[in-house]
């Protein structure tokens, strides 16, 4: 656990562009997508862009074609511990944002989960039925929660990209 | 008489026009450290007053501490199965009601030898241990020999083996709980009775599970030792933990001017929806005896109904169409034993059956309502 926060400490005051190697939710695939997805821009509206966008509640979203994924930052699930089980919303629940759409619960306690966007869910992540450890260990890949519609895209030019996460969390740690 | 200041002569009653809420109240005293009473022993209303204190009590710059006890009560936590952590037969039989609080954790029995406090904070300021310390140098001021500890799963134990204390959890948006109970003077055998499914062993689920451990009351090793007096060496112990010096103040949970939306709350916290509903889907898998014949049921609740349902009945016993309707009827229906009951009755209303076959109907449904 030690090792993970002296990485990151380290990692945070290199430039936004080397890859975090160490990290073993390593984002590089989506910071090489969000590249070049920002050089299209111009021609392509953000919504249909796979980068990572964060909350200040520590959940990221990605949008894929009109879709959005959920989970729980890396910041997050270390936060947690180890969890128990993940409470999650039915398919079809219509959410505004900041809305409580579940719980996970970990040894810590239970954590309320709070909707990124304004949507409808569309799927949710059966797989931590009976594996909610994916959570920890694959926080950005398997352990993702739900996925949603998108009912507001401009609520996600009101989130943190995830250079300007890396900087939220710094701030909270200190 | 609604709000009491105990160590003041000031009181509010019913007749003074209340401007502000019970949140506001906290805001104009300016006290960065509150310790709360509650007025009633209702499990509904007081989980009720816990989430409009941590939904609506600016908790930033301001501590707080809830003491409350029940009238008999079980309390599950947010992700448990009721099936599998009590007996339910049992609890409707003795009156004892079932709730489900929103924090994580095990089930517990609550009666008047119960003493439960909750811990409110901000996220940041949430220590669990810190908390837990507070009611460890509580009991030894009291009694200096009494051998209390927390352990690392928040548990107090009794001299090394016995619990005493459970806790459970909930972290929010900006502040958390932290809510413990303190076994004083619970009855044991109702307590033990309680806690013991009648169906655990014919249930699949990945619902969080309790972990039993033997318990004591204080007043077991202690005679003199009753609940007043730890609640006020707990009060007093808190403000000296945290440099405190508020007063305790006595809160009725059922005022609704002071605490607009609780009384919403209490009765959310008493929907089936709720209690029964939220259950993590799980399936039951039992091997029935009705009338010396075996019969195997197979259900997959979800929501707390049941969403699927296989009997596998001998063909001689029972046609087979008649199993078919049989389960049929449950279908959809809430995994409930007077739900279950009534719809079992309405269609043999309108299929037409002969006495007998109506009669192993009645016995095969006694049968299937007994793991509910």
């Amino acid at each position: 656990m030690a090792m993970c926060t002296i990485l990151r400490c380290a990692s945070v005051s290199l430039t936004s562009s080397l890859p975090r190697l160490s990290n073993r939710n390593a984002l590089t695939p989506a910071r090489l997508l969000s590249r070049t997805c920002y050089k299209r821009a111009l021609s392509t509206t953000t919504r249909f862009c796979a980068a990572l966008k964060f909350t200040d509640k520590h959940e990221w979203v990605r949008v894929d074609s009109g879709v959005a994924t959920v989970g729980i930052s890396n910041f997050a699930q270390e936060a947690l511990g180890d969890v128990v089980y993940c409470g999650l919303p039915e398919v079809g629940t219509k959410l505004s944002q900041s809305d409580e759409f579940g719980a996970l619960e970990s040894v810590k306690a239970a954590s309320e989960l709070y909707s990124p966007l304004t949507g409808e869910v569309t799927d949710v992540n059966d797989a931590l039925a009976d594996n909610p450890g994916l959570v920890n260990k694959s926080c950005y890949k398997d352990g993702w929660l739900m996925k949603m519609t998108v009912s507001i895209p401009e609520e996600l030019d009101g989130l943190m990209d995830e250079a300007a996460y890396e900087r939220y969390i710094k701030s909270i740690e200190d | 008489m609604i709000l009491r200041l105990l160590n003041r002569a000031c009181v509010l009653s019913g007749s003074v026009r209340l401007k502000s809420t019970l949140s506001t109240f906290f805001d104009e005293m300016g006290k960065s450290g509150i310790i709360l009473k509650s007025a009633t022993t209702g499990i509904f209303e007081n989980l009720a007053l816990e989430d409009w204190i941590h939904d609506h009590v600016d908790l930033q710059n301001r501590s707080m501490l809830l003491l409350w006890r029940n009238s008999p009560a079980v309390v599950i936590g947010r992700h448990q199965n009721p099936w599998q952590e009590c007996n339910l037969p049992l609890m409707r039989r003795l009156g004892i009601p079932l709730a489900r609080r929103r924090s994580g954790g095990g089930t517990v029995f609550h009666d008047f030898g119960n003493i439960n406090m909750t811990f409110f904070t901000s996220k940041k300021k949430y220590d669990r241990h810190r908390n837990l310390k507070v009611i460890t140098s509580a009991l030894k001021a009291l009694r200096p020999d009494l051998e209390v500890a927390a352990t690392d799963r928040f548990d107090i134990l009794l001299n090394s083996h016995y619990k005493i204390s459970g806790t459970a959890a909930k972290l929010g948006r900006t502040s958390a709980y932290h809510h413990c109970t303190l076994l004083c003077s619970v009855d044991r055998s109702v307590l033990s009775s309680v806690l013991k499914s009648n169906t655990s062993e014919v249930i699949k689920s990945n619902a969080t599970p309790s972990v039993p451990s033997p318990v004591r009351n204080l007043l077991d090793v202690d005679p003199t030792l009753d609940s007043d007096t730890i609640m006020n060496a707990i009060a007093s112990q808190y403000s000296n933990e945290f440099g405190f010096d508020g007063p305790v103040i006595t809160v009725d949970p059922t005022h609704e001017a002071l605490m607009p939306g609780i009384h919403k709350m209490a009765q959310d916290l008493q929907m089936w929806e709720w209690i029964y509903g939220r259950t993590p889907k799980f399936s039951v898998c039992s091997s029935l005896v009705v009338d010396d014949v075996t019969v195997k049921l197979d259900m997959d609740i979800k929501n707390g109904a049941v969403e699927q349902c296989a009997m596998e009945i001998p063909e001689d016993w029972l046609p087979s169409e008649m199993v078919n309707e049989f389960t049929s009827a449950l279908n959809g229906s809430k995994y409930c034993p007077n739900e279950a009951a009534v719809l079992v009755a309405a269609f043999t209303r309108t299929v037409s059956v002969t006495a007998d076959v109506a009669e192993k109907i009645h016995r095969l449904c006694a049968g299937v309502v007994s793991v509910m």
